[in-house]
């Protein structure tokens, strides 16, 4: 049997507000395969980035359990998350790629050095970052600084030091939420081509329905159940 | 919700940056305010002390004997204008307490100054009623320096008028120490002045990040509607108010200072220039002004010269920190005067200021370049970002620690030559002051005939008075001026700062003359110079046979053989030095007092004085020591917080490293290595910067100051103590980052923004 590379049941997670305590995500259950892509749709403040953070373990939630590329994650039981920051960090290091919005570089480094720095990180070889940006077009940028090229290219390069980690699984935050429209589909192209090439599982938060329909599976946040394909 | 409070909303989100500059304006006005009173209460004594005797003729008796209460009366009874004069030394000698006649004064009256009878209040010291000095006189213990009575005459009277037996004299209360009173007075102006630069830096580093956090807010409020101009002006008004609320508790705190350190600053200066520190009005008005324009200058500079000192700061902002360090060096080296040697060290610390963030970000780029490892590139030049953008309080904390190196290495050479010469000083066991009314003589010939002394024991006579020396036809220059008989072995172990092949032996035979360091160099005399000595109207010609170290005063000072004082000679002070060996204590109290033919005799033990001047010493220096823990404390607070503030800013980026897939502790770890490499570097720039001030301080400021130098020493081990400060600093900052990053997730930022994203 086929085991997922990313299962999630019954995840809950609340945020305090004042006194109150306000529940964005409740009793939610998911789950993908190699290979395959999920859109992450609802509004702002639907709990979209806050689920994201939950599959790669930069936030923990209430209850629950995720199972993330064979490493099980159970909230249940009270004072486990101390435990598990370790293996959490490991899997974003080496087999889970982020990308947010915008910032996903760091702006002391040229392209190339950021490209590098997470190719290290994932202890992947740094002769094949500089072919990274190549091949998505922005080579003879690659000595440039984050803050001398255009938001697209940074994206572009954001996307080349995550294909650069040979990532298990790309976790996506509204990454051409910034970008005008020509760009946004340039680089959601170039997103999904690398991702079928790669066979690498992606999860992609966004509220632009054109997008999520080019992902195989749509989890829309205010309705919690997943739609499309059968997994 | 009006403009000022839209505008103050920043410090309402970021309340630690409002107690910051809140702070940092407290603090200097405390520490600055604090140094300028006692500053001006000692100019004030110093000037008070001189234009009371300028110019003033003294009557003394021919015979050198000491004046009494008969002497001014037959001088009034012969129609001559003059007053009694009585200095008494208080209890504890911290101080003097002048005792005049204001009935006798009133016919100085017609001359006006400072003994016109309307001018003389007797409203406390020093100025007292001589009937009050008499009594605080008669309370004194016989060891304390005795009461000197001197005959202050009126400008009318003339030699020829007074009686025989008499004659005129310059009046002054001791050998003229020149500027250097003033001189001193500037020394400590300037350490006042750099920790107001000093904190003004500070001060102006805090505000500036802070304006540039509010530039988001300023252009919104443009985009409303409101000029730009109008913004400036409810900043300045913001700015001003703050400095009011802080500047007045500040002078206040000042002045608390200023009491607290004012008893062994009175001791120096009574040390120094025998001008004891006389209670002067605290002022509040110009202090307040004054660093409230400072306040203002360093926060709103940028409004002044809008755009102006940026321009330097892209381009050749090496070649023109080079050019103020070698200019200030140079001038440091050549210039004549106290004043022209702090505007050296003022260009100076300007080039390193200029110099310090540029070459750490230079040799952080060229690391940065080296580097194969990422991550050791990303850390190199986010150092390389920090110290750009920590730039003021980077120069701030390096000027600090410059300075408390320098101050500390000369205290500590101080302390260790002090300690080494005052030992030799005092190498006898005991002192013995001949008593008042009795003469030497009897008791040195008593101890020469003691075998005890000769074979176990040793000691000699000091004969203290006053003389003048002369170089060439040079008019006469006072000099306090000391006779030694016999010249004991208890002498001849001084370190002397020069000396011929054996200049005890020629002081012995009366062939020579030793001088203190001071006069040596007002008078540029070196050994095997002749000087010219008149002692009680007798003239020495004699060679200098050595220069001797004398740390304190910086009066003249001569020392020669005992044997050479003519009879009429009349000593100021005697004492004796006296090591008793196998002689018992009780027996040569019996012989001296037998002696004086007097029933009880003070004996001092010289480890009672040595330990009483050691503490005079340790208060001396509180001053500064103070000034300089307090300079550090505030440059490391705000490092603290600016470097808090910085990575606030840089927030994201640490995240990004987590969602990258390091851990927590190794993110921590980025950071401290960050923090600590920063710091660490300012801390190993200051080491040149702090030596050199050491070297100015020993060979420049001192001789020019104080008259006398220290030999240049560097202590390494207060380097590493500095080094390990730096570094806690740094961990501090890296401590306080990790507390923030744990706290919640923050927003990222655009890489293009102006907050944060610099590279």
């Amino acid at each position: 049997m086929r085991q997922p590379v990313l299962e999630a049941r019954n995840l809950s997670k609340t945020f305090a507000s004042g006194a109150e305590r306000i529940a964005v995500l409740s009793g939610l259950s998911v789950s993908l395969d190699a290979g395959q892509s999920l859109a992450l749709m609802g509004r702002s403040g639907s709990g979209k980035s806050t689920l994201l953070n939950l599959f790669c373990g930069l936030e923990r939630p209430d209850n629950g359990v995720i199972t993330l590329l064979g490493e099980r994650f159970d909230y249940r039981e009270a004072g486990v998350a101390g435990q598990q920051e370790k293996r959490w960090a490991r899997l974003r290091r080496r087999r889970i790629g982020v990308m947010f919005q915008e910032a996903n570089l760091m702006p002391a480094l040229s392209l190339l050095d950021n490209v590098r720095l997470r190719a290290r990180l994932a202890e992947q070889p740094l002769e094949q970052c500089r072919t990274w940006l190549e091949r998505l077009g922005i080579g003879e940028l690659a000595e440039r600084y984050p803050d001398q090229v255009s938001g697209g290219q940074r994206q572009r390069a954001a996307l080349a030091m995550v294909f650069a980690m040979n990532p298990d699984l790309i976790l996506a935050d509204e990454p051409t939420g910034s970008l005008d429209r020509r760009t946004a589909e340039e680089v959601t192209a170039e997103l999904f081509r690398l991702q079928a090439e790669t066979g690498v599982a992606l999860v992609l938060a966004t509220h632009d329905p054109e997008l999520a329909e080019q992902c195989q599976v749509t989890l829309d946040l205010a309705h919690g159940a997943p739609a499309g394909p059968a997994p | 919700m009006n403009l000022f409070a839209a505008l103050f909303s920043h410090y309402r989100r970021h309340p630690l940056q409002l107690a910051a500059l809140a702070l940092m304006i407290l603090v200097a006005t405390t520490l600055w305010s604090g140094v300028r009173q006692l500053t001006e209460q000692a100019r004030t004594s110093l000037s008070q002390s001189e234009q009371v005797i300028a110019g003033r003729q003294q009557v003394v008796r021919v015979d050198g004997a000491r004046l009494t209460v008969s002497d001014f009366v037959t001088l009034r009874r012969v129609g001559l204008c003059v007053m009694p004069w009585l200095e008494v030394p208080r209890q504890g000698n911290v101080g003097l307490v002048i005792g005049v006649d204001p009935l006798a004064a009133a016919c100085f009256g017609g001359e006006g100054g400072t003994f016109g009878n309307s001018q003389i209040r007797l409203e406390g010291e020093p100025f007292v009623d001589v009937s009050e000095a008499a009594r605080l006189a008669e309370e004194l213990p016989d060891a304390e320096p005795p009461p000197s009575l001197a005959l202050i005459a009126a400008g009318n009277v003339t030699a020829d008028a007074l009686p025989a037996g008499y004659r005129l004299a310059d009046f002054s209360r001791g050998p003229d120490t020149g500027e250097l009173g003033e001189s001193f007075l500037l020394n400590l102006d300037a350490l006042g002045i750099l920790a107001l630069l000093i904190t003004a830096l500070l001060l102006r580093s805090v505000y500036r990040l802070g304006i540039v956090q509010r530039r988001d807010s300023f252009a919104l409020l443009h985009r409303f509607g409101v000029p730009p101009a109008q913004v400036d002006r409810r900043l300045v008004v913001e700015l001003l108010v703050l400095s009011v609320l802080c500047v007045l508790p500040g002078l206040w705190l000042g002045s608390l200072l200023a009491g607290l350190l004012g008893q062994g600053f009175g001791r120096s200066l009574e040390g120094l220039f025998d001008a004891p520190l006389y209670e002067a009005p605290g002022q509040w008005l110009a202090p307040a002004f004054t660093m409230m324009a400072v306040v203002l200058l360093a926060c709103l500079a940028d409004f002044l010269m809008p755009g102006g000192h940026r321009v330097v700061a892209r381009r050749g902002k090496g070649k023109l920190a080079g050019g103020f360090l070698l200019v200030g060096l140079v001038l440091a080296l050549l210039s004549p005067s106290l004043l022209w040697v702090f505007v050296a060290v003022a260009i100076v610390f300007t080039g390193a200021g200029l110099l310090t963030p540029a070459l750490i970000n230079r040799l952080a780029e060229r690391a940065a370049g080296a580097s194969a490892d990422p991550l050791s590139r990303w850390r190199y030049r986010e150092l390389a970002v920090m110290a750009r953008q920590l730039a003021l309080p980077v120069v701030a904390l390096q000027f600090t620690l410059a300075m408390v190196l320098a101050i500390q290495a000369l205290v500590t050479t101080f302390e260790d030559t002090f300690d080494r010469w005052l030992g030799q000083r005092l190498e006898a066991e005991l002192y013995v002051a001949v008593p008042e009314g009795r003469s030497g003589e009897a008791a040195a010939r008593w101890l020469a005939s003691q075998p005890e002394l000769q074979t176990s024991g040793a000691w000699h006579r000091v004969i203290r008075g006053r003389g003048s020396v002369s170089v060439s036809g040079s008019p006469p220059t006072p000099v306090d001026l000391f006779g030694l008989s016999p010249v004991s072995s208890l002498v001849t172990n001084w370190d002397l700062l020069a000396a011929d092949d054996d200049p005890w032996a020629t002081l012995t035979r009366g062939e020579a003359v030793l001088v203190n360091e001071q006069l040596a160099r007002r008078l540029e005399l070196g050994v095997g110079d002749r000087i010219a000595v008149e002692v009680a109207g007798e003239q020495l010609n004699l060679p200098i046979a050595g220069v001797y170290a004398d740390y304190g005063r910086p009066a003249g000072e001569i020392l020669i053989s005992g044997t050479l004082l003519p009879e009429q000679f009349q000593p100021v002070f005697e004492s004796f030095s006296i090591t008793p060996g196998a002689l018992p204590l009780a027996e040569l109290i019996r012989g001296l007092e037998a002696a004086w033919q007097v029933s009880d005799i003070t004996v001092r033990d010289n480890e009672e004085i040595r330990s009483l001047a050691t503490g005079v010493f340790d208060q001396t220096f509180l001053l500064t020591r103070a000034m300089t823990v307090l300079t550090l404390a505030l440059a490391a607070l705000a490092l603290l917080i600016m470097g808090w503030v910085f990575f606030t800013g840089r927030n994201w980026y640490f995240r990004l490293l987590a969602a990258w897939g390091l851990s927590r502790r190794e993110v921590a770890a980025q950071l401290t290595r960050l923090s600590v490499g920063l710091t660490g570097s300012v801390a190993l720039l200051a080491l040149p910067l702090g030596i050199w001030l050491t070297w100015v301080l020993v060979h420049r400021i001192n001789p020019l100051a104080f008259g006398w130098s220290l030999p240049m020493a560097v202590y390494p081990g207060f380097w590493v103590e500095l080094i390990g400060l730096s570094l806690l600093i740094g961990l501090g900052i890296a401590l306080l980052m990790g507390r923030q990053l744990r706290a919640g997730a923050a927003l990222p930022v655009s890489a293009s923004s102006l907050t944060g994203g610099e590279r």
